[in-house]
């Protein structure tokens, strides 16, 4: 039910107007690949660099080691070390993911599996990128000042993260950068969600978009509403450092009045919670439809599984004081922010189950993008229950801050997510750039991530349940982290393994898109949803004609198709 | 510290533990450490069976609806009564099974134990006043005058003494930034605020020396913010607090207020709201 | 009081309501977060203002308040006027609203060394610190919101479609309504009680 039909624009000549200032949706999911590659690269080496010194503390990192830190002879330094996991953090979360998932493959999807021929607003998606970019650059820029970039954790606590504990510009323009990126997200958010709400094609209700457009579209409400909450905590903390406001300044900090640094942990985690969401959404959505695409039959519950998505949108603004145990709410406060975080099990395991009913009876093929969706299930079915050590107060008084909860991240955050953007990124090849990957090589690609993957947050979660406290430099000095060093170095030389299986899909990658010969054609996954009527590549104005949806998105396996076809478009009449 | 660990990388040949000894967390030397441990065991069971189910599905289906074991997939939208009921019954089930469990255990060992703060006016506990800052831990006991902040105080600095089998309530602030006080052998770690008093009571019950650490990011020398916790027996310990009672009654000068870091120390009741104070 | 828009039957009248909704939200939370903080540190602290701090004077927010309100109020007639294609209204009251609002913005100029010579500096405690923020983020809010005013110039110049035009002038103007809303929150919640 489209509120009105979009014109067919000219197709752009220039080099500039093609591939920089590009108001086509699908240039722009691609400039945010692009973009999301290369941070993904800078915060993986970062990672390395990490993992490396807490393997082998005071050895020179190998190759760019001694280019990188001459004065410690190639070591990382203890304030670098500090500056490389905050940088870290934030890269991955906000340069990396967010990018890929959202800002490349909720520009490419959305218009194209709506039937439409671009998002509401062209131009905020163009600002939106350039904006982000803007923001890439002050991040990385920050890493040049003099004292050095922000070394407060991404999660940037007040009183380390004002002036006491951070001097310099390094905190200050990681402020910056974050609140430039939550304009941009925030522009973007605007824009897919008015896009899912006007832009449908005749016959498409809510419950007829792919569970992907769900996701996507869920993560965009929840950007909305809580990336200006994250906005107005940094834009706080930015006035304390430059214009001398007391809002979270306490202690020695507190020469002109106090404030309290406990305040921007509630905002923080108010957006905080929320974003793990955001981050997680999307590859939801994604896995629930290859699912099942790649087991041909119809994807199990879709409809709860879209409701079961969006109550945890709705529960998971109520329950981010489980981040804040430590911090001594009252009691009354802390029981509360527990039973509520328990409630979000419900809704999981059923979207959970509807996974494995998808799969169930079907007649499953295991291309690339399946296996990666199968991983995913793997690994946010370990990290999600791994979570519930977490949320229950009296173990996470032991857990907190340990390397248990960066295991748990690690494996719903960075493996999920990271997974499901390969599945997205093998999938939508095709339609994206005219070519398919290399299928061996992508099945070695899973394999080893899954290994590497598996062994370096497996074992962080073992080193933290052993007690060894995260964001530390050299863990070897304490005497009950001695026994966690084998650990340690395991977990690292799987990251090693990890970050080097990645090669091979940068190859496959690099390839796939500029070199290979073999073009793919219009519908090689053989699905019905709305991208695969159109060519591949997709033309630049989508849809000749809008299309009209009869059916579901999912409808494969119906045993009244003939012609030889398992599957059906969603154009065409329900067999 | 020992900088020297600094620049070798450590071998594990002289401890040749199991991979089971050495994936234990460290030793639990509290009387209620054993808790935390148990529900943590307790989840990690029904976690292994969900986790086991979901894996059964996961591999097993992948084995036997393979395209070329099961070409004829199963065309159903997973709509119907018994499929919604299948879902709902395994949502509940994670819920009741493991989730009100948990809440329900945790809740009474938060409102029972770790919340239920001792009775000072009725029970023998040891009071410590702790400041965290960059980067090192001051301890404050009271002297002889029971009375905090003054002449007589023992104030130490990264060297916590205690006796074995009595309640101690840790009340703790921070000097510059948020740190958070970490006793990795009993399971227990506060955060230490700047600008707010927060509160801990543990009794510990094994002697010997122990690891404290710092367990929120509070700047570069993070990781070497460790402190030493001497358990004593009782004897000992009177022992050990006579004579640095003596020894700081000597040189704590009254004209520095560099020592003088505590604040008064007012009981905590189970009700009372921790606020922002001081 | 909404001004009807005539019958605008194509949906892009539609999507831009929702799209401007959609970013009034966003903003709304960030104006929420800073009235969370407000409302945190006004009811945790013991008296308020803290640490013997004065109260600003009435005067120059009360007058500020009277700007902004006039100012909708000229944006309502102006909005009037484009729907029935009155365009010499529509001009008259479009450069009112403009005056108005840069009027406002010279206030908050005025205000900001008034709090100054009344001893209140951003970095006097939180209650400095509160004040100036809010109104420093909400003038630049003010800002935006005139430059958004800039787009309606071809509007009522009719030198773009008049439908596009009537949707740019009620979008620019929930914008601006809702900043009028914001100062009076600010007024009302930190300046008199």
């Amino acid at each position: 039910m489209a509120f009105y039909e979009q014109h067919i624009h000219p197709k752009p000549t220039t080099f500039l107007s093609k591939y920089i200032f590009s108001y086509d949706h699908k240039v722009i999911g691609k400039q945010f690949l692009w973009y999301g590659i290369l941070f993904l690269f800078v915060g993986g080496l970062m990672a390395l660099m990490i993992r490396w010194t807490l393997a082998y503390p005071g050895q020179p990192f190998p190759v760019i080691g001694s280019f990188l830190f001459p004065e410690t002879g190639g070591a990382v330094p203890a304030d670098t070390y500090a500056m490389l996991f905050t940088m870290h953090g934030t890269i991955m979360i906000f340069y990396a993911i967010t990018p890929i998932l959202i800002g490349c493959f909720g520009n490419y999807c959305i218009p194209l599996m709506l039937g439409a021929r671009d998002m509401a607003f062209p131009l905020l998606n163009m600002l939106s990128f350039h904006l982000a970019a803007l923001s890439g650059l002050i991040l990385m820029g920050s890493l040049f000042t003099p004292l050095g970039a922000a070394a407060g954790g991404w999660t940037s606590y007040p009183t380390l993260s004002t002036l006491i504990g951070s001097p310099g510009m390094g905190q200050t323009l990681w402020s910056l950068a974050i609140f430039v990126l939550g304009v941009s997200s925030t522009m973007g958010a605007v824009n897919y969600i008015t896009t899912i709400i006007t832009l449908r094609a005749p016959g498409m209700g809510y419950f007829d978009m792919p569970l992907t457009i769900w996701g996507l579209g869920l993560t965009a409400v929840l950007n909305a509403i809580f990336l200006p909450v994250l906005g107005a905590g940094v834009l706080l903390l930015i006035f304390d450092r430059l214009f001398g406001t007391t809002f979270f300044l306490a202690g020695a900090a507190a020469t002109t009045g106090t404030g309290d640094p406990v305040l921007f942990q509630h905002v923080f985690w108010i957006f905080g919670h929320p974003e793990v969401y955001i981050l997680i959404l999307p590859a939801w959505g994604i896995v629930s439809d290859l699912l099942s695409f790649f087991a041909r039959k119809p994807a199990f519950g879709a409809k709860a599984t879209a409701l079961a998505m969006t109550s945890i949108t709705i529960l998971s603004t109520l329950v981010y004081g489980h981040h804040m145990f430590t911090t001594q709410m009252s009691p009354l406060l802390t029981q509360t922010f527990m039973t509520l975080t328990m409630t979000i099990s419900i809704p999981s395991a059923i979207f959970f189950a509807n996974w494995l009913g998808t799969i169930w009876k079907g007649s499953i093929r295991f291309h690339s993008p399946m296996l990666f969706s199968l991983g995913v299930v793997f690994v946010f079915g370990l990290g999600g229950l791994t979570g519930l050590y977490l949320g229950t107060v009296t173990t996470d008084l032991y857990l907190h801050d340990t390397y248990f909860v960066v295991g748990h991240f690690h494996y719903t955050m960075a493996a999920s997510v990271l997974l499901g953007g390969f599945a997205a990124i093998y999938f939508w090849m095709p339609k994206m750039f005219g070519t398919i990957m290399n299928e061996f090589w992508a099945k070695i690609h899973f394999w080893i991530t899954m290994l590497g993957l598996n062994g370096v947050f497996f074992a962080m979660m073992l080193v933290g349940y052993g007690g060894m406290h995260r964001r530390i430099y050299n863990p070897f000095i304490y005497e009950f982290t001695q026994k966690l060093i084998p650990l340690n170095t395991f977990a690292t030389w799987s990251a090693i393994i990890m970050g080097f299986a990645q090669i091979i899909f940068v190859v496959n990658f690099v390839y796939a898109v500029f070199f290979k010969k073999e073009k793919a054609s219009q519908n090689p996954w053989e699905v019905g949803t709305l991208e695969w009527t159109i060519p591949s590549p997709a033309p630049h104005y989508n849809f000749k004609e809008i299309p009209v949806v009869k059916c579901g998105p999912h409808e494969l396996g119906n045993p009244n198709l003939g012609n030889g076809r398992d599957f059906q478009y969603q154009t065409e009449e329900l067999a | 510290m020992n900088e020297s660990k600094f620049a070798e990388p450590v071998l594990n040949t002289d401890q040749n533990l199991g991979f089971f000894e050495m994936i234990m967390p460290p030793e639990d030397i509290s009387q209620h450490g054993h808790e935390i441990d148990a529900l943590f065991n307790y989840t990690t069971s029904l976690n292994i069976f969900f986790f086991i189910l979901v894996c059964a599905g996961l591999f097993g289906f992948s084995y036997l609806y393979h395209q070329s074991r099961h070409p004829k997939p199963y065309y159903t939208y997973g709509n119907k009564k018994i499929h919604i009921l299948v879902s709902t019954i395994i949502g509940v089930a994670v819920f009741i099974g493991i989730d009100l469990n948990i809440t329900r255990m945790s809740n009474d060992d938060y409102i029972g134990i770790f919340t239920n703060w001792p009775d000072e006016s009725q029970e023998d506990v040891v009071r410590v006043q702790v400041l965290g800052q960059q980067w090192a831990w001051n301890f404050r006991q009271p002297g002889e005058d029971k009375v905090f902040n003054t002449e007589d105080d023992v104030v130490t600095l990264n060297d916590l003494r205690i006796p074995a089998g009595k309640k101690v309530i840790f009340q703790i602030l921070s000097k510059d930034v948020i740190h958070s006080l970490y006793f990795p052998n009993a399971r227990r770690k506060t955060d230490a605020i700047p600008g707010r008093i927060t509160r801990m009571w543990i009794q510990f019950n094994k002697p010997g020396t122990y690891d404290i650490a710092c367990a929120e990011m509070c700047g570069t020398y993070h990781y070497r913010m460790a402190a030493r916790l001497t358990v004593y027996e009782e004897d000992d310990y009177n022992h050990w607090l006579a004579e640095a009672n003596q020894i700081f009654d000597a040189i704590n000068d009254p004209e520095d207020a560099k020592i003088y870091w505590g604040w008064k120390w007012t009981p905590t009741s189970s009700t009372k709201k921790v606020g922002m104070s001081k | 009081m909404s001004v009807k828009a005539p019958n605008i039957q194509n949906g892009l009248a539609l999507q831009s309501s929702i799209a401007m909704i959609m970013t009034l939200v966003s903003f709304s939370m960030l104006f929420a977060t800073l009235f969370l903080g407000y409302v945190a540190y006004r009811f945790t602290a013991d008296v308020w203002p803290p640490m013997g701090m004065q109260r600003a004077s009435l005067l120059i927010p009360t007058i500020s308040t009277f700007t902004i309100l006039l100012s909708s109020l000229s944006y309502f007639a102006l909005e009037k006027s484009v729907f029935n294609k009155d365009w010499k209204k529509a001009k008259a009251y479009f450069y009112l609203t403009l005056t108005l609002g840069s009027c406002f913005m010279g206030f908050q100029f005025l205000l900001w060394r008034d709090l100054k010579l009344t001893g209140i500096f951003v970095d006097s405690t939180v209650f400095g610190s509160i004040i100036y923020a809010f109104t420093w983020i909400h003038a630049a809010h003010v800002v935006a919101g005139m430059l958004a005013l800039l787009f309606l110039i071809p509007a009522i110049h009719q030198t773009i479609d008049e439908e596009k035009g009537m949707i740019r002038t009620k979008s620019v103007g929930q914008f601006w309504h809702f900043l009028g809303i914001v100062w009076f929150l600010i007024f009302f919640g930190i300046f008199v009680f």
